[in-house]
């Protein structure tokens, strides 16, 4: 149908505004393009609208009593913007949910089972979790254990693995550095990394955690206050002075007494 | 006493107690996947029993062939309840869920009253009231078999929670957000939970309709169904079991030396004070869950 596949976005978002309870206005006319194998970054302060943004994506909106009001969101062409959140795990999207949530009374084993989608067969989970457990060798070692007593890195892990298991070509990954320490966000993102290049599964990476997150990325969308206020190459954002005071911490040789008040303002927000 | 005595009460009790624990299975089945216990369920086990009457009086159909039909109207119901009373209901508080259940067991009773009246049918099993001698003890022959009902159908839920579906349904038991996100059907879950504890409540009904008749007071089974789930600790099966056999023994040995006591109805008493003591003490019970918290 489409002239040229290879250069249609897996996943493309137009104007997208988001509704809470009918009346709170929480993404204002979000556009972001996710192209077929690519990594992707939304970056922004809290409450800014990112983790909406992805809940808009995978249909969870609805179990806090969210819309889209406006807008359409389209996966591998097909417009999704109604379509129920199975449907769409069905599809191959799948979110994995700020703040881990793993099946707490469930073992990591039995987590991953719960996600098979419906017509796995046993052979075919039991090797797709040999291949989970090959990326978190950690998890091997406590799968039958009660993924509730599980350390922070190993649920966030399980909660990759979980989402793997349902075959995704499009993995939304909300705050997946959120509470670790330094060397476990490295390990985590060094196998998100491996999973979008061996597997070619696309990546849309939602982090506070900016500078980790421009290192693996391609690109990325700087969300504010509901609206995508700037979009451009990792390399572009990493060199943006703005980016620099408000996200990185400060560039290279930046001197903090010198910093001058007025100007620790987003001026984008006005 | 005579230690005979004693030990043909305490079997006795422990025979009723399973049969409670039959009861109480449906409620820990529901309580699992939509967190609340079932108010409905006396009401469900009492149309499970009229269903099989039904069937068997109203169409002639012998007994082995009115209760698996009885089983499948009643797991159809189960989903049906799903789709009509709980879908919209998804995600709201609990209470609005239990409030909803309350409805639901108000409606079903006025509902069988209306179309079978208020009149004692009663249901005959064939079992004989022949007393049972094993050894010294004498025992009755219809809480046997209820118990062996009981014990049959635990273990036929222990397996199914091992496999993919059950798995699936405790995952919904745990978090609904979380479960929605890799694509598991809650709404099927909550469903298949409701059917799988109607067909339990046909289980019930035909058990405990055998021994004290149908009619309306098959729902108040509700009472000790419900002291019988919290002390096994609401969403263990093998709590609701092993809880029905403590609540058995402790009810029949008791009420043997209370009742002279009081000149009689210390059963009653008895569970209301295991019910009372088991909130008190140990409020996810025997073998329920604690929310895990990592230290």
């Amino acid at each position: 149908m489409q002239e040229k596949p290879e250069v249609e976005p897996i996943l493309s978002m137009n104007s997208v505004e988001v509704l809470y309870d009918n009346v709170m206005l929480a993404i204002k006319g979000v556009s972001v393009q996710v192209p077929r194998g690519e990594m992707i970054a939304l970056l922004g302060s809290n409450g800014a609208g990112k983790s909406t943004t992805l809940k808009a994506i995978s249909g969870l909106l609805k179990t806090e009593r969210g819309r889209i009001s406006r807008g359409e969101i389209r996966f591998e062409g097909a417009d999704i913007t109604e379509m129920l959140a199975q449907k769409r795990v069905e599809r191959g999207i799948c979110h994995v949910i700020e703040g881990r949530r793993v099946f707490e009374h469930l073992t990591p084993d039995e987590n991953l089972t719960a996600a098979a989608p419906g017509g796995m067969s046993r052979a075919a989970l039991h090797a797709e979790k040999e291949k989970i457990y090959a990326y978190f060798p950690r998890l091997a070692e406590r799968r039958n254990s009660a993924s509730g007593y599980l350390s922070g890195g190993e649920q966030q892990m399980l909660a990759i693995g979980r989402a793997l298991v349902t075959q995704p070509r499009l993995l939304m990954l909300d705050e997946p550095s959120l509470g670790l320490a330094p060397f476990l966000v490295a390990e985590i993102f060094g196998i998100i990394q491996k999973i979008n290049r061996e597997e070619g599964v696309s990546i849309l990476l939602v982090e506070q955690n900016a500078l980790a997150a421009l290192e693996i990325v391609s690109e990325g969308y700087l969300i504010e206050n509901g609206r995508v206020v700037m979009h451009g190459t990792a390399e572009a954002l990493k060199a943006n002075s703005d980016i620099q005071e408000f996200y990185l911490g400060g560039g290279e040789g930046t001197d903090f007494h010198n910093v001058k008040h007025y100007s620790r303002r987003k001026r984008w927000l006005s | 006493m005579e230690l005979v005595f004693l030990a043909e009460l305490a079997v006795n009790g422990a025979m009723t107690g399973l049969l409670y624990s039959l009861f109480a299975i449906g409620l820990v089945l529901i309580y699992k996947a939509s967190s609340v216990p079932n108010l409905a369920q006396g009401a469900l086990t009492m149309l499970g029993a009229y269903v099989v009457l039904a069937f068997a009086d109203g169409l002639g159909m012998p007994l082995w062939v009115a209760i698996p039909l009885a089983a499948i109207v009643m797991f159809g119901l189960g989903f049906g309840i799903e789709r009509v009373a709980l879908r919209r209901l998804a995600g709201r508080p609990v209470i609005m869920i239990l409030m909803m259940t309350l409805g639901l067991d108000i409606f079903l009773r006025g509902t069988t009253m209306a179309i079978w009246g208020a009149t004692s049918a009663s249901m005959e099993l064939g079992v004989s009231y022949e007393p049972l001698f094993l050894g010294d003890l004498f025992i009755s022959r219809i809480h046997l078999v209820g118990s062996i009902v009981t014990l049959v159908l635990f273990g036929a839920f222990m397996l199914f929670f091992r496999t993919r579906a059950g798995i699936k349904l405790k995952a919904i038991a745990d978090d609904y957000t979380a479960s929605w996100s890799v694509g598991i059907s809650v709404e099927r879950g909550v469903g298949l939970s409701w059917a799988l504890a109607s067909v339990v409540a046909v289980a019930a009904g035909v058990i405990w309709g055998e021994i004290q008749g149908v009619d309306q007071s098959l729902s108040l089974l509700l009472l000790k169904g419900l002291a019988v789930a919290v002390l096994g600790g609401l969403d263990s099966i093998l709590g609701a079991v092993v809880a029905g056999i403590i609540l058995g023994i402790i009810e029949n040995v008791g009420a043997n030396f209370l009742d002279p006591l009081v000149g009689g109805g210390s059963r009653d008493l008895i569970v209301a004070a295991v019910l009372i003591l088991t909130v008190m003490i140990r409020p996810h019970g025997l073998f329920g869950r604690h929310d895990i918290e990592r230290v």
